[in-house]
């Protein structure tokens, strides 16, 4: 029984070399390179492994800006079926409430499905929301940290398990419904060389700003935001030392080095 | 394995270096239909070089390539150093005008994998290829993981480890002998520290090069480009020597430099922001391989051993973007005569032959023997800046030239090989 899956994915910057704004407290986000966001590849290995036991199509979407079609191109590498890229100056600047109201209007575009998944959180904000969220919008059933699916009753129900960190969870839920694959629960496949051929010489990635989609602008990007960065707390700085012991008895060295510790108010007990 | 791609290509093209890049450019022009191959997640991201390309033959590729290229500095003051524990003594070369630039190869490769693509060519990143796929004898495609893509010819552009090329024994596993390391760091210091310190404006760069205790004496040498805002400082070491003499970490040896005068105070305040490593070929003529061609295939560039290395410096982008030119003319020449054999490629080596590449390898070749001999990097040192000590640090009676010569050559060989020696060693670049 074919699934006709949709995997939301994020482009994010790669927070491992992100920095804060000390202003705004937000994060800087131009100029560091992008990449999928890693949990979503979970979730992409999830929906091609679903494809591979009942066939189907997965169709990935991101709202993101134009750079992020390189992360679509490696995503149809891996398998991907299409990607649809929503962007437009308009959506920019979102909280998890206009985004999710923006992927929920757009999966609304793409119905009928039968499964909508997710990554479970983000590295770049890690709330965790969308998921929910895009489910509410919707009125669809959800369920988070997924680790397993199977087609039960002919294509009415799917039988999920999820992870609570040492307990799992069997769920039966009704199609169509959105789920989050717990982060680091399969390992993703590599992309294949033909695949990446596809997605450079088909036209395999649509894009859709908000012309096509004729949303509010009340209701995305900064203007459709209620949150706001109220206070951010910025890791103190440390600056080395750069102090050496310079002997060579261990004894010796290890007294020296609780001195410097109890300098700093650090006490051994 | 999975069955073979559905496209078909006329060009297949191993590597996005400047070799690759300018071949998949140069036949995407010609309106044929070229993939370029390339392991790294961007064009550019695996290559590393010193610091220095000379311009005409890119110029000659790339339409628009003075205007558009990401050039740092034209370079505009030469400066070599012989280094002792005792001193240095430099030799410098100013002038108005230039040949060559400094950049970072990573930006340049990239850029001009970028334009190859906007002439056509399809570029696939993150896809290692794994083996040359043949047919009787004839090269036929590639392999990648589990996929097989059919293109009539193959271009081997996988520079200095070319483990295809040794694969399909095409080419001699690489010996020690035959390689060099470079390690280097780019620190940035923002571009008025640069232009204070060493004495450049804004558009000119210094290309400087030392040989003697900066690699321990050891074949190879160091070198420091200045770009728009940072410094490249790296040194190169012939391996074989490196191996048998380097009793620590080679990068011990750049951090010895790095921390030494005068580059602590030349570099006081900058920040690391790139540390690398590369091989490069250094045994000139004898490196390449017998034939770079043959049936359904070409090799261009690092993988074909066309550089030059005189230790202190090393000479390939140009070499290798040019060889890529050249094979993609060839190609079309094969391609006008109605099929890819090794008989209509063979053109790729008469192009070479009458291009500058073979010429300059041809000319510097001994140079580059020269330089692989220990006694230059140690000799040499020794006695210029044993010979100026001698004339500057005296106490009351300044010595002649002659004798403050005599005095540092003392015990240290026959004045006859080394004027030989340096006739040979100025007839390089
Ligand atoms: C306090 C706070 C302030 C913020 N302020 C700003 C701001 O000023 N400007 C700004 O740009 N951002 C801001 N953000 C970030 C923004 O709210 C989120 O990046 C965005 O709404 C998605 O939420 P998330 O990253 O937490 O997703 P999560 O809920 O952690 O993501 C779960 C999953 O949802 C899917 N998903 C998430 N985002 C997308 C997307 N864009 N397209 C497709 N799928 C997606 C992915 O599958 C992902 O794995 C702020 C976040 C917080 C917490
Ligand atoms: C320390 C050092 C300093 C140097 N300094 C200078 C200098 O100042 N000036 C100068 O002109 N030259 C210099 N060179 C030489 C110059 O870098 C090379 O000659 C030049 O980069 C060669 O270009 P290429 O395209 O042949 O190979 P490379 O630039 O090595 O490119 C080969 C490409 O092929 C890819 N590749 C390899 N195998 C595979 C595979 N199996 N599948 C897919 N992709 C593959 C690699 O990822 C790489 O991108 C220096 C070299 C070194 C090491």
């Amino acid at each position: 029984m074919p699934l006709d899956i949709v995997v939301c994915v994020k482009w994010v910057p790669n927070t491992q070399i992100v920095n804060i704004d000390p202003r705004t407290g937000t994060l800087i986000r131009e100029g560091v390179p992008s990449i999928i966001n890693p949990h979503d590849l979970n979730a992409v290995e999830f929906g091609l492994t679903l494809k591979d036991s009942y066939g189907g199509r997965l169709t990935a979407i991101a709202m993101s800006p134009p750079s992020a079609k390189a992360g679509l191109e490696f995503l149809i590498g891996m398998g991907v079926d299409r990607a649809i890229l929503i962007t437009d100056r308009v959506f920019a600047g979102a909280d998890t409430l206009a985004t999710s109201y923006v992927l929920a209007k757009a999966i609304e575009r793409l119905m009928p499905t039968d499964l909508i998944i997710f990554g479970q959180e983000t590295i770049d904000s890690s709330t965790a929301h969308i998921c929910a969220q895009t489910a509410s919008w919707l009125k669809l059933p959800y369920i988070y940290y997924v680790i397993d699916a199977r087609l039960e009753d002919g294509k009415k129900n799917i039988v999920v398990k999820r992870v609570l960190e040492r307990k799992i969870e069997v769920f039966e839920l009704p199609l169509p419904c959105l789920m989050a694959i717990a982060m680091k629960s399969n390992v993703p496949r590599p992309v294949t060389l033909s695949n990446k051929i596809k997605a450079k010489m088909e036209n395999l990635i649509e894009v859709w700003n908000n012309e096509m989609l004729k949303l509010n602008i009340n209701c995305v990007g900064l203007k459709g935001s209620p949150t706001v960065v109220s206070k951010s707390i910025p890791t103190p700085v440390v600056p080395r030392k750069k102090l050496k012991f310079e002997g060579t008895d261990p004894i010796e060295a290890a007294r020296w080095l609780l001195d410097r510790l109890a300098e700093e108010g650090v006490r051994v007990i | 394995m999975d069955p073979p791609s559905a496209t078909k290509f006329d060009v297949a093209i191993v590597g996005a270096g400047p070799a690759g890049a300018s071949a998949a450019y140069t036949l995407a022009r010609k309106g044929f239909k070229v993939v370029v191959l390339e392991r790294g997640r961007t064009p550019g991201s695996k290559n590393l070089f010193g610091g220095r390309v000379y311009s005409h033959p890119l110029e000659l590729i790339f339409e628009g390539f003075k205007n558009e290229a990401p050039i740092e500095r034209w370079t505009k003051r030469e400066v070599l150093s012989f280094v002792t524990e005792e001193g240095i003594v430099s030799v410098e070369y100013a002038s108005g005008s230039s040949t060559s630039f400094t950049a970072y190869l990573s930006k340049l490769s990239a850029w001009m994998a970028s334009k190859a693509e906007s002439a056509g060519a399809i570029l696939v990143t993150d896809v290692r290829v794994d083996d040359i796929l043949m047919e009787n004898g004839k090269a036929v495609g590639i392999v990648s993981g589990g996929d097989r893509l059919y293109a009539d010819v193959v271009v081997i552009a996988e520079g200095v480890n070319r483990l295809l090329c040794e694969r399909r024994n095409i080419t001699p596993q690489l010996s020690p002998e035959e390689v060099a390391l470079g390690v280097k760091h780019v620190i940035r210091l923002g571009t008025d520290k640069i232009n204070d310190r060493f004495g450049l404006d804004s558009n000119e760069g210094l290309a400087w090069f030392l040989i003697g205790k900066v690699t321990d004496y050891l074949p190879g040498g160091a070198f420091l480009y200045t770009n728009s805002t940072t410094v490249s400082l790296g040194i190169v070491v012939f391996l074989s020597h490196a191996m048998k003499k380097v009793k620590r970490h080679i990068y011990e040896v750049l951090e010895d430099l790095r921390t030494s005068p005068p580059f602590t105070r030349l570099l006081e305040g900058g920040s690391l922001v790139e540390y690398g490593s590369h091989l490069t070929p250094e045994a000139g003529l004898k490196m390449m391989p017998k034939k770079l061609y043959g049936d359904g295939f070409l090799i261009v560039g690092d993988a074909a051993g066309l550089l030059i290395n005189l230790g202190y410096t090393v000479r390939g982008v140009d070499l290798a973007a040019f060889s890529g030119y050249l094979a993609a003319e060839a190609i079309e020449e094969a391609h006008s005569l109605g099929s890819y054999t090794s008989h209509n490629l063979s053109c790729y080596e008469r192009k070479l032959n009458d291009s500058f590449v073979m010429k300059e390898m041809k000319r510097h070749d001994s140079v580059q023997k020269l330089m692989s001999k220990s006694h230059i990097f140690e000799l040499y040192p020794q006695v210029l800046v044993g010979t100026t000590k001698r004339l500057f640090e005296f106490e009351e009676a300044s010595p002649k030239l002659l004798e403050a010569a005599k005095e540092s050559l003392k015990g240290k060989g026959s004045k006859f090989k080394m004027l030989l020696d340096a006739i040979t060693l100025m007839r390089g670049p």
